[in-house]
């Protein structure tokens, strides 16, 4: 069991099963680590907006630069029009990272790890998009998958492709954020593995490897977040302005 | 008067080190690395959405191999526009 190292992205469930017509709607150790992000989070902006003084405490101080880091990418990427917006991209930035980070912790579950979350994620990301940009533009949205200057021959073929590099979105989207966690966390446990197996002699070069993949993998974690975020402004920035 | 000319210059000039040093950490901070990952996800999805719909609209039509050949080739396309915009974008804000 301590070796498998797939054994880490086993969903159980936590307490009773609990049943909704057809649907098992029981809680595992994916919801509990999904409300321990949130309640983190939480916490972290609780107190990091509870005493607000000049001279910020380090607790302020980090409330304050995610705060500035989000705004100041929705201004660079999706311009001052994507400014409403500011709460979802700014709840969606930190739940990543932060179940990203909890899944750093040993013992701990990583929930994005598990393509259903991120394509969830994803999906509502897409729709929503789409949604807003109807709203915005009307029928004149559909303007997107024509591009200007392209002869009528060669019309209906390009928007064929335009239409499947736009729903190509969510999967790339979902795709990458899974991909690189399930990767991640697998190399650190083969290594790990390896610690165990090789024994007291062997085992000190993958565990050095390990303290340096443990170090990759809170870069990666951050990253995707990050990717994750950013690529939802260019999105929106598409819907909101209407041009490549 | 006089000091505050002075503080208005000092002012100054620390906004311009700030521009400055802003302008070189944008060339070489973590978010570079973001944009290298992307790319290689966003070729494949293409192809996979792509290849998808061609499969799903044979076994609607009944046309076995013809349209998922289609599409496979559209999602390619599909798939190498898509890493195309993204350089684009990248090369812009460089």
């Amino acid at each position: 069991m301590a070796l498998n190292p797939m054994h880490q992205f086993e969903v159980y469930k936590i307490g009773p099963e609990i049943n909704l017509g057809k649907i098992n709607l029981s809680f595992t150790n994916a919801s509990l680590f999904m409300t321990i992000s949130a309640m983190l989070i939480l916490i972290l902006l609780f107190f990091g907006t509870k005493k607000k003084s000049l001279i910020p405490s380090k607790i302020q101080l980090v409330t304050e630069m995610s705060y500035t880091f989000v705004a100041k990418m929705i201004n660079d990427t999706a311009g001052t029009s994507a400014k409403s917006f500011f709460p979802f991209i700014f709840t969606l930035f930190m739940f990543i990272l932060f179940c990203n980070m909890v899944g750093m912790m040993p013992y701990s579950f990583t929930v994005t790890s598990h393509i259903i979350v991120t394509f969830i994620l994803a999906a509502f990301i897409f729709v929503g998009v789409t949604v807003v940009g109807f709203v915005k533009h009307g029928i004149k949205y559909l303007e997107l998958f024509v591009p200007k200057g392209v002869p009528i021959v060669l019309l209906p073929l390009i928007v064929i492709i335009e239409i499947i590099s736009y729903l190509s979105r969510p999967v790339s989207l979902s795709v990458r954020l899974f991909a690189n966690m399930m990767a991640g966390h697998t190399m650190l446990k083969v290594f790990g593995g390896f610690v165990i197996s090789l024994g007291l002699i062997g085992g000190w070069l993958p565990l050095s490897f390990s303290v340096a993949l443990t170090g990759l993998e809170i870069l990666v974690a951050f990253l995707q977040a990050y990717v994750f975020a950013i690529l939802t402004c260019i999105y929106l920035n598409d819907a909101l302005n209407l041009h490549h | 008067m006089k000091n505050l000319k002075e503080i208005s210059t000092r002012l100054e000039s620390a906004k311009k080190n700030i521009n400055k040093r802003e302008k070189i950490n944008k060339s070489s901070n973590a978010a570079s690395l973001g944009k290298a990952l992307k790319i290689s996800t966003e070729l494949v999805a293409a192809v996979v959405v792509g290849t998808t719909i061609g499969f799903l609209l044979d076994n609607w039509f009944g046309t076995k191999p013809l349209l998922t050949i289609c599409f496979f080739i559209m999602g390619v396309a599909a798939g190498i526009l898509n890493v195309f915009r993204s350089a684009k974008r990248m090369h812009k804000k460089l």
